[in-house]
């Protein structure tokens, strides 16, 4: 690959000190929040809120918004990276689990082997349930204690950080089981269908 | 926009290409301009942008789109950029470049927000705070083809101290008798000023105007509510929204 | 950052660096009708999100995305299905 000219004195105002093994291959450290969407924010009332959880066409259970915060609670604290090269450190989440949103309905064990979330505004995104249970994903509605920015996808987003942050889905509202997998958004377009940042899967090909 | 001014645009690769500064100037207390030397640079139209890139000593790289301020017939490329708080780029534009530092660009980007003395007037351009660059340099262009497009800028910024090229657009006006400048001040004005106090709103762009019967060529820049407004206030007076061309300012990441 | 989130609003003419990667002549200068409800405007006018990831470009009357653009290194990706034309 060709060396760019280095503009000198040139640095990212937000970048820290990067701690090895911390972060993954070609991601910088911000301490800010960049705002990324591909549509105009939604301005979603928590009144008449609702999620959806679905196979096959059929409902498994919807949540308004009192229900979904009637549901177990979890706090997670994790690493996220965006394919565009950023990674913020320690963000702090609560939500409901997968795991939680499966027993609320019933299931032991998923049905179908992937989910398709679908948001107001009409993104898309696909993730193997396999990345979402064991804790490993959740519908998170607040951030850092606070209840989640409308900009930063709230009321309600999906949250799977061990992914490329496009598959935490913003304004979440429902989740559908798939027997195949089906791409979404970004991944129809030419992003990576799975999306791991520590192999660099950010593009179809890597 | 005419079919032949369409067909004749000429196509080419974009790719990045090395700029050098040859000079800063300083605008307003948050804006500056930039002056470049590009070495194969093959020329733009007024209204058009181009892309530069910053890279870091470790590898990081930044992206930002400017509009070139200066007319096709300088052999210099100008770039004015305003400051943004917190921002990543533009403070490192705006407060540490200096003469002989280097970025990459490339264009020129952009056939869409273009005005050039071929297409003729009368001329109607509005702006807020930084929109200004790209109708700058349609306005420089203009009066290096002596063009006597009858032209109107309507230029909307927080006080006087923040009108940026005031001086300049004071002597193009002072020279040519078909160019007029409305500056509206929104939030400071000098003892006696006599000029609007106010945002551009529906009844200023009513009063200081080209009538919608003379078709003028429209060109409005700023942030993304100015440009929505105008829009909308013009399509309401009565102007064919064919004939208004916008382009919104902001920081596309800052 | 910047409070005012609709300030990150930028438009097509952005977009213009990458849809001239995928479209040699410039679409920016055509008019384009949305498929959803049939306005027409200049590809220049459109509301631009999704930058830096790519280019989403929306219809500014209804929000109906007419253009998507994605740049990879393994090539370039544009989907037009929210558009019904594009005339020069």
């Amino acid at each position: 690959m060709q060396e760019a000219p280095i503009s000198r004195g040139f640095r990212s105002r937000r970048q820290e000190q990067t701690p090895k093994n911390r972060v993954p291959p070609g991601q910088y450290v911000t301490t800010d929040f960049p705002i990324l969407s591909a549509g105009p924010t939604p301005q979603i009332k928590v009144e008449s809120w609702n999620l959806a959880f679905q196979l096959d066409g059929s409902l498994l259970g919807k949540w308004s918004w009192v229900e979904f915060e009637a549901l177990p609670q979890t706090t997670i604290k994790k690493d996220i990276h965006c394919v565009t090269k950023w990674s913020k450190l320690d963000t702090s989440w609560q939500g409901v689990t997968f795991d939680d949103l499966m027993k609320a309905v019933g299931l032991a064990k998923p049905p179908q082997a992937y989910i398709m979330a679908h948001c107001d505004g009409g993104y898309t995104t696909n993730v193997p349930v396999a990345d979402l249970v064991g804790g490993q994903g959740m519908i998170a509605t607040r951030y850092d204690g606070l209840p989640i920015l409308p900009a930063h996808g709230g009321p309600a987003r999906l949250l799977v950080p061990h992914l490329y942050f496009w598959k935490s889905a913003k304004w979440v509202r429902r989740l559908r089981f798939m027997e195949k997998d089906e791409r979404g958004f970004w991944e129809s377009l030419g992003y990576h269908n799975y999306g791991d940042p520590w192999k660099e899967q950010r593009y179809d090909g890597d | 926009m005419t079919a032949i001014e369409t067909a004749a645009v000429p196509v080419r690769r974009l790719e990045w290409q090395l700029a050098e500064v040859r000079e800063i100037v300083v605008e307003t207390s948050r804006v500056k301009s930039i002056i470049l030397h590009v070495t194969s640079w093959q020329g733009h139209r007024p209204g058009q942008h181009l892309d530069i890139r910053l890279t870091a000593e470790n590898g990081y790289q930044a992206q930002r789109s400017y509009s070139i301020a200066s007319p096709p017939e300088e052999e210099l490329l100008t770039l004015t950029v305003e400051e943004i708080a917190n921002g990543e780029v533009s403070p490192y534009l705006v407060g540490d470049l200096r003469a002989g530092d280097q970025f990459e660009l490339r264009g020129p980007i952009g056939g869409y927000f273009v005005w050039t003395a071929a297409i003729g007037g009368p001329l109607y351009l509005i702006a807020g705070g930084s929109g200004i660059v790209p109708l700058m340099a349609m306005l420089r262009h203009r009066e290096r083809r002596n063009s006597r497009a009858p032209a109107l800028l309507l230029y909307s910024s927080r006080s006087l101290k923040d009108v940026v090229y005031r001086e300049e657009l004071d002597a193009m006006t002072r020279r040519d008798p078909d160019l007029r400048v409305v500056n509206t001040l929104t939030r400071n004005q000098p003892d006696g000023w006599r000029g609007p106090r106010r945002r551009i709103d529906k009844a200023l762009l009513g009063v200081e105007c080209f009538p919608p019967e003379q078709k003028p060529k429209i060109f409005v820049c700023g942030s993304t509510p100015l440009v929505e407004d105008v829009s909308r206030f013009l399509v309401e007076l009565g102007h064919d929204p064919f004939t208004i061309k916008t382009e919104r300012f902001g920081p596309s990441g800052v | 950052m910047t409070e005012n989130v609709s300030d990150l609003v930028l438009d097509g003419n952005a977009a213009a660096g990458l849809l001239q990667e995928i479209f040699v002549p410039d679409i920016t200068i055509a008019q384009i009708q949305c498929e959803a409800c049939g306005s027409t405007g200049g590809v220049g006018s459109l509301r631009l999100y999704a930058a830096p990831m790519g280019a989403v470009l929306r219809c500014n009357n209804c929000d109906g995305i007419l253009i998507r653009a994605v740049h990879t290194p393994y090539g370039r990706w544009l989907e037009m299905r929210g558009a019904r034309y594009l005339r020069y």
